[in-house]
Parts: structure tokens; C-alpha cells; sequence
């Protein structure tokens, strides 16, 4: 099995997920040849960084870490994504036109992080307490749902960009798809049980079954209360 | 299959049986056998694009003799070889040179717009090929917005019928619009579409299974879909149509010839007499020339606006058949709402082709309500990444994002497609921004108008409704625009319009634009199928006549 040690099964972010035993990676002698190169080279160790700058990379893993929860090992390694498809120039072939093409938008906005910190407690954005760093993140998404400016960019369209970006990497892991139960590629073995509580042989149940939506309201109400403490810190529009 | 005999389907276009039958996806030796034309020949036609319009016009006038060169900017794709099973591997299927979006309500490109290489867009479409109403065809007279075609739902007829046992559709029995039955039986549905279709049955709405460009059994030598559910990253089962397989085959077979990799940087013209002369296209970094006696534009409602604007000329000095400034304007993009709902149960709506139930219920001006026009709806089945836009679209992220993800196969998504309307500034501009052969890029503005708004609220509310009659505990609803077209639209007057009925430019007689850009209004259904009869349609008046008008008019 290529890119996976004997000890490697089922594995998840952090260890983290609801379809015990569920491992995609069981079934890749049933993908085709050109779909397994693909999504197997995702699981090959990264290598160093070429797009993004020491102090970059620092605050761009502390960023990813803070948007995906990814708080212990094992990681999917975002930053690392993020910076192949930097360099490559790989971007969704569009850009917002208040906006800096897609490279030089990351640069700006992990420069904007490292500025806020410095304004909160004099230090590198992945420097800061937990805390801290939680709120200034969640200050960027408030002043974009107020339509406002965040560091001379429209805060929203900054969101987008890094959401966009780390979702990219992040679901597109094999170990993100056995954390949420998704099989992967489907060539050329097709579904054959299809419909409501129907499974596949090599699907698994979901074991937990937590509703989202009301299990988690609490730790949203928290984080914008913690962020409104921020603002006396820090400039409000731009 | 119902109804349609294979031999009059094959008398017209061959393409499913001119592919191999071994399993394997690409018949090399017809592309490596195709007819080569010297640049310095003056071809009868070059196509710029070779996607839903451009390829059906190729193969429809290769068929009637014509010489004909076919250039896309991008690959001549071959499913084994450069697709794959996977949402993040298929960004190679996406026009990915740069694009500027702005105006009030801006519209993302890139992968959920437009495409890129022998096949267009409809490689990574949803197949989804619904007909347009014949009330389409004039909401200007009817409804009093929008414009009114110069040709009628009439018109089109007998060429939607053609494309689709050519594609072929399979679909239930459409009450809708002008009443009709689909060549192929309706496919069976998965745990997305049975929720649609329990959901509409409780809330009193009406839908139907289908309908689908995708052969309810096997169809020529392409084989039946295994229900895998990545319709939208290309189908390496030969199973969904797009033209790679569809058209182009038997366009090769007629000795039409495609030209991958062809960038089309300019389409030329004869300042003196005011006629096209060719293009100009770059390939492995260089610059070349092919001469033609026509010229056909189907790059897509960015492109085509774009390639007319960069083609400038001392004739023309705002660009191309843009006399009037018409190039470039009343682009239209449907609201597309998708709303997602909660259930106990898995649906796993990965499963299966996404496009499976739609209903055209609230398709029509409602007299009742305040606003005109209307929606469609049908089931969407976001793969992982296009989920996770749906949960970070409501604020979500960190454990609570995770969490959300984690839940995924609880989740149910419906998608409506809005008929926003024509407006003269939603247009494509040159941009300061250059691409990297130093042609300046698209800039692509738009903004909603309060009719566009009205609908898509209304649209999220009927979606609401269907899934909460499905027995959803929960409804999130993200925000999305689908389908690009107009940008040069189809009129009766050059003062209102690009080109005329027959998709001929009003101010060059021998270029035509055969895409997408062409529509005047969008109704709410998806525009592939409209696009292609289209394209047919305007191939037949070619065949028929304007090959003598052609000559008639070089003589002048
Ligand atoms: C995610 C997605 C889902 C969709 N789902 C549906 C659906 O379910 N049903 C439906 O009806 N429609 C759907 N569509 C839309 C549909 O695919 C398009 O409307 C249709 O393909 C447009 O046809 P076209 O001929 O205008 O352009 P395209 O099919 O896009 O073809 C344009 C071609 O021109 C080439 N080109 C552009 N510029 C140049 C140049 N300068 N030189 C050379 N070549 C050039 C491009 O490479 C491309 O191949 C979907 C689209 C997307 C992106
Ligand atoms: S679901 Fe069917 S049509 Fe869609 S990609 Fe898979 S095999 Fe092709």
C-alpha cells in the first residue's frame, strides 16, 4: 500500500470522527490506475515550503490549524497544499476585482494577521494565546458579514479566500473522507445500493449520529462574544 | 429504449458507435486518422470552440461536406487518460486563465462555470437538459420583461427532438412547458432524489425523474452509468454526454478536423470589404494562421464577448460586430439557490448521478405573486469540497465546520435555477489585467435586479417547503449563481442585438456565433440542450442554402 505505514488504518484528523473502522484507503485496489495516483500523492510526506515565507508559513498553519480545528496529530497537512498550488499558480480562475490576484492576497492578508497580533500583545499571530488568535479570526468573518474592511481588504472576500483555499486541501484527504464516511473515488466500481439507509458492503454505518445543528450553537455564541472583546484593541473598518 | 430507431439516429450522427467497444473509452486511431487541412487553405469554416454549440455545428456541417476546422484552447481529452474519480483532480476540466469578477452581486467562474477543452463545458456539466418553455420566447410580449427571440419555441422544435435522442435523454413522461416524452426511460433514483420526490408528493408539488443526458442502458458502444455519482468531474464511464462523445466522433468520421490546444487570439477581417478572413491562434507558443471563408465563434459567454473585443479593428474599432454596443452586454446567470436539509436517516446523496428529480412547477409567471418569471428545481449532490462551501457559507468553521462535515451523509440538497433577467449592464469588459499571452483578460460584472431577488427567495422558500415535507429536522441554504449565457444576444434589429435568426453576425455577413452567448432570455431551465439545437438549427440553414449565399457573397 503506497504512503501508508502497517499501523496506519482508518485514520483520521486528530483521531477524530463517527464511522469506526471506515478507511477509504481499504478499497484502492478497486480505483482505477489514474484516480489512485492522484489522490494517493496527497498522503506522500510534504516536502519545504515554496511559495510562503518563514513568517508566512507561521501564520498560515496557525490560521489552517484555528479554521479546520486541527489542534493535535494527526494533520492534514493544509499549509502544505495551499503552497503547491500557490506555487504551481494554480488558482480557481477567477479573481474579485477589489481583490489582489489570488498569491499576493495570501501574502497580504498572513502580513494582516501578523499586524493584528501585533496590536493585540506586541508578537506573530502564531505567537499569540489560543485565545487570542480565535478572536481576531472570528473578528475577520464578523466585519465580513457587516460588508466592512479588514486591513485595506473587504473582510469577506478574505473569508472566502481562505475557506476556499483550506476546504480545497482539507476535503480533498482521504482522512477527511474517513472522518466523515465519504468512500472516495468511485471508479469503476460504481454504487450498487443505492436509497435512503442503503450501504455498500464497504460503507459504514454512522455510529454517533450527533445533530450539528444544535450541538454546536453554544461554541458560535462563545467565539463572538470572545471577539467583541477585541475591538476596543484593535481599528474597527480598515 | 422507447420509441426512437438507432438507424435514423446513425443516419444523422454516429458518433456512439464510433466509439470502441473494449472497455476502453477513446478510439485513437479515428483522431489519429484525422483529416489535416494546411493553414494557407482557405477552409469552408473554422470554429472557435469546441464545446455544447461549436461541436455541433462542426459535425453537422462536416456531415454536409464542408471543410472544416474545429480550434479549442484547450486538450483533446481522453477520459482513461486525464480524468479521474476524484472533486480536487479535476481542476484541469476549468477554464482556469484569469477572469476579474465585480459589480454588486459578483459571480464566481472557474469551476462552476465554465470549461475547457474538446467537449466545453459539458464535460463537467450536471446533464441535466431540460427544454425551454415556448413562453421563452417572448416574456418581453407576455410578461412585459426580458426581450423577446426572433425565433419561436417553433422554430427549435424539431432540432430539441434531435439532440436529444442524439445525447440521448432518458426522463419520465415532462408535463411541462410544450408537453413531451424522452427517448429513454427514467433512470432509477438514489436517497437524494427519493427524498425530492416524497418531499414534492407531501408538499403538493409536482416532479418528475429526469431529465438526464444520460442512456438508460446502453446506447451505441457507450456502456450504462454505474451510478457513481461524479457527473461533474467528467465521466470516464462514457456514460453522461458531452460532445467529446456525442458529436465530435462523427464530426472526425466526415473530416472535420479539431485543433486542441489552439488558442484563438483574434478573428480576422478584411477591413476593405468587411468580411472575416480567418483567425489567428496560439499553439506551443507560437502564433499561427488559418484562413476560412467563415468563421463560427462558440467560446462561451465570457470568451466569445472577450474574442469579439480583442479583435478590434480600423472596421471596427470597438470591437467586432460591436456597432452598436451590443458585444459583451445582457449576460445572464440564473440564481441558484441549493438548500440542504437534516435527516435522521443516511441519504449518502453521493451516490448516484446528482442530476436525477426536477420539478418545472413554478417555471411560469405566477399572476399572484409580485414578481415575474420563475424557477426550476432539482436535486444536486455536493461531493465533499462543494459541501463544504454549503456548511462555511453559514459562518461555520473549526470544530464546528468539522462537525458539520462529519454529518454529511444526514444531509439532503436541492438546487433552484432563477431566471434573472436581462440587464444591459451585467457585461463583459477588457480588463487592465493581462493573461499569459499578453491578451487583456475578461472583467465580468454583474448585478441582481429586485425581480432576480424576489425569485430567489421564493425559489428558497418552495426548497424549504419540499424538504421539510420530506421530514428535515434542520435547512441551510447557500447563495450561488449556475450557467452563464447571453453576451451576445440573438435580435431582430443590429440596434438590439449581435446576430440575427439564423445566428449570422448583423455587421459581418460571414461570421456566426453558435454558443451560448446567443440567448436573449434564459427561462429556468439548464441552456445545454437549448445551446446545441440551436447550433443544429443554425447548421441546417447553412447546409441548406447559404453555402450558394456564401459563394454569392465572396464574389461581391
Ligand atoms: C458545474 C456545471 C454544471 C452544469 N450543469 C449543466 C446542466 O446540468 N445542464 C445544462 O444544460 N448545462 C449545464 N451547465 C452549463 C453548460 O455546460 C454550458 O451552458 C454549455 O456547455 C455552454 O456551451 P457553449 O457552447 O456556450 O460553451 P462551452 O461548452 O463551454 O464551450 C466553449 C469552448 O470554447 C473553448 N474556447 C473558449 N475560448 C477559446 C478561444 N479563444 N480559442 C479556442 N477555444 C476557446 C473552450 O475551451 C471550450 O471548450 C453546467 C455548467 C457547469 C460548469
Ligand atoms: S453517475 Fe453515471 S453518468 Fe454520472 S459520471 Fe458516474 S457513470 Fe457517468
Amino acid at each position: 500500500m503506497p504512503y501508508r505505514a502497517p499501523n496506519q488504518r482508518a485514520v483520521t484528523p486528530q483521531g477524530r470522527g463517527r464511522f469506526p473502522g471506515f478507511d477509504v484507503l481499504e478499497e484502492v485496489h478497486r480505483w482505477d490506475d489514474v484516480t489512485a495516483g492522484v489522490v494517493l500523492a496527497r498522503l506522500a510526506p510534504t516536502t519545504d515550503l515554496s511559495f510562503f515565507s518563514l513568517a508566512e508559513d507561521g501564520a498560515a498553519t496557525a490560521l489552517t490549524d484555528l479554521l479546520f480545528a486541527q489542534d493535535d496529530e494527526p494533520r492534514v497537512p493544509v499549509v502544505a497544499m495551499i503552497d503547491a498550488r500557490l506555487a504551481a499558480g494554480e488558482t480557481d480562475g477567477w479573481h474579485y476585482d477589489d481583490m489582489p490576484q489570488d498569491a499576493e492576497a495570501w501574502r497580504q492578508t498572513l502580513a494582516a494577521l501578523d499586524a493584528d497580533a501585533q496590536d493585540v500583545a506586541g508578537t506573530a499571530f502564531a505567537r499569540l494565546e489560543h485565545g487570542n488568535r480565535a478572536a481576531i479570526v472570528q473578528r475577520v468573518q464578523d466585519l465580513g458579514a457587516d460588508a466592512q474592511q479588514w486591513r485595506g481588504l473587504p473582510a469577506h472576500r478574505v473569508w472566502s479566500l481562505w475557506t476556499r483555499y483550506g476546504c480545497a486541501a482539507f476535503y480533498s484527504h482521504p482522512w477527511a473522507w474517513n472522518e466523515m464516511g465519504f468512500p472516495g473515488p468511485a471508479y469503476p466500481r460504481g454504487y450498487k445500493n443505492l436509497g435512503i439507509d442503503s450501504r455498500e458492503p464497504f460503507e459504514v454505518a454512522d455510529a454517533d449520529g450527533t445533530d450539528p445543528v444544535t450541538s454546536t450553537r453554544t461554541v458560535e455564541q462563545f467565539r463572538t462574544a470572545r471577539s467583541r472583546l477585541l475591538d476596543s484593541r484593535l481599528e474597527g473598518g480598515s | 429504449m422507447r420509441g426512437t430507431d438507432d438507424s435514423a439516429i446513425r443516419s444523422r450522427n454516429e458518433s456512439a458507435w464510433l466509439l470502441p467497444n473494449d472497455g476502453s473509452r477513446t478510439d485513437h486511431r479515428l483522431r489519429a486518422d484525422m483529416r489535416r487541412y494546411d493553414l494557407d487553405e482557405e477552409v469552408d469554416l473554422v470554429v472557435v470552440g469546441a464545446g455544447a454549440g461549436g461541436s455541433v455545428l462542426t459535425q453537422r456541417l462536416a456531415r454536409a461536406g464542408w471543410k472544416v476546422v474545429c480550434l479549442d484552447a484547450g486538450p483533446f481529452w481522453d477520459p482513461d487518460a486525464d480524468w479521474v474519480s476524484d472533486e480536487r483532480g479535476s481542476h484541469t476540466l476549468y477554464w482556469t486563465e484569469p477572469r476579474q469578477i465585480g459589480g454588486a452581486d459578483p459571480v464566481p467562474l472557474g469551476s462552476n462555470n465554465s470549461g475547457r477543452g474538446v467537449g466545453g463545458s459539458m464535460v463537467h456539466f450536471a446533464g441535466y437538459v431540460p427544454r425551454f418553455h415556448p413562453s421563452d420566447f417572448r416574456t418581453r410580449t407576455t410578461d412585459g420583461v426580458g426581450a423577446d427571440w426572433p425565433i419561436d419555441y417553433a422554430d427549435l422544435r424539431p432540432y430539441y427532438e434531435q439532440i436529444e435522442q442524439e445525447l440521448p435523454v432518458a426522463g419520465q413522461h415532462w408535463p411541462w412547458g410544450d408537453p413531451h416524452d424522452y427517448p429513454h426511460h427514467a433512470h432509477p433514483v438514489s436517497g437524494n432524489g427519493d427524498i425530492f420526490l416524497r418531499g414534492a408528493a407531501a408538499a403538493g408539488i409536482e416532479a418528475r425523474v429526469g431529465p438526464v443526458a444520460i442512456p438508460n442502458g446502453r446506447f451505441g458502444n457507450r456502456p450504462h452509468c454505474i451510478y457513481r455519482g461524479f457527473c461533474l468531474q467528467g465521466c470516464k464511464v462514457n456514460a453522461k454526454a458531452s460532445p467529446l462523445i456525442t458529436h465530435v466522433p462523427d464530426a472526425l468520421a466526415h473530416g472535420a478536423e479539431i485543433r486542441s490546444s489552439s488558442h484563438v487570439s483574434r478573428v480576422l477581417v478584411d477591413d476593405t470589404t468587411g468580411r472575416a478572413t480567418g483567425v489567428t491562434y496560439l499553439h506551443g507558443g507560437l502564433e499561427y494562421r488559418q484562413r476560412a471563408r467563415m468563421v463560427a465563434v462558440a467560446g462561451y459567454s465570457i470568451e466569445t464577448p472577450r474574442l469579439l473585443l480583442l479583435s478590434a479593428s480600423t472596421r471596427f474599432p470597438d470591437g467586432l460586430a460591436n456597432d452598436f454596443d451590443q458585444v459583451g452586454r445582457y449576460l445572464m446567470v440564473q440564481g441558484a439557490p441549493q438548500t440542504a436539509g437534516r435527516f435522521e436517516s443516511e441519504i449518502r446523496m453521493y451516490k448516484g448521478p446528482p442530476p436525477e428529480v426536477s420539478s418545472e412547477q413554478f417555471y411560469e409567471t405566477d399572476p399572484t405573486k409580485p414578481y415575474k418569471r420563475g424557477w426550476s428545481i432539482q436535486t444536486v449532490s455536493p461531493l465533499p469540497i462543494t459541501w463544504s462551501e454549503h456548511v462555511t457559507a453559514q459562518g461555520h468553521w473549526g470544530s464546528v465546520l468539522r462537525e458539520y462535515m462529519r454529518d454529511y451523509v444526514h444531509w439532503s440538497t436541492l438546487g433552484a435555477l432563477c431566471e434573472f433577467l436581462p440587464h444591459a449592464d451585467n457585461r463583459v469588459t477588457l480588463a487592465d489585467e493581462q493573461d499569459r499571452h499578453g491578451l487583456p483578460v475578461a472583467h465580468f460584472s454583474y448585478s441582481k435586479g429586485d425581480n432576480d431577488k424576489a425569485l430567489m427567495q421564493a425559489a428558497q422558500k418552495s426548497m424549504e417547503a419540499i424538504l421539510h415535507a420530506a421530514g428535515a429536522s434542520e435547512v441551510m441554504t447557500v447563495q450561488r449563481y449556475a450557467h452563464l449565457v447571453g453576451g451576445a444576444r440573438m435580435a431582430a434589429r443590429p440596434e438590439d442585438g449581435v446576430v440575427d435568426a439564423d445566428l449570422r453576425t448583423f455587421a459581418v455577413p460571414n461570421l456566426y456565433i453558435t454558443d451560448g452567448s446567443v440567448l436573449p432570455t434564459q427561462g429556468s431551465a439548464n441552456p445545454a440542450l437549448t445551446i446545441m439545437s440551436l447550433a443544429a438549427r443554425a447548421a441546417d440553414r447553412l447546409a441548406a442554402g447559404a453555402r450558394s449565399g456564401l459563394t454569392e457573397g465572396a464574389r461581391r
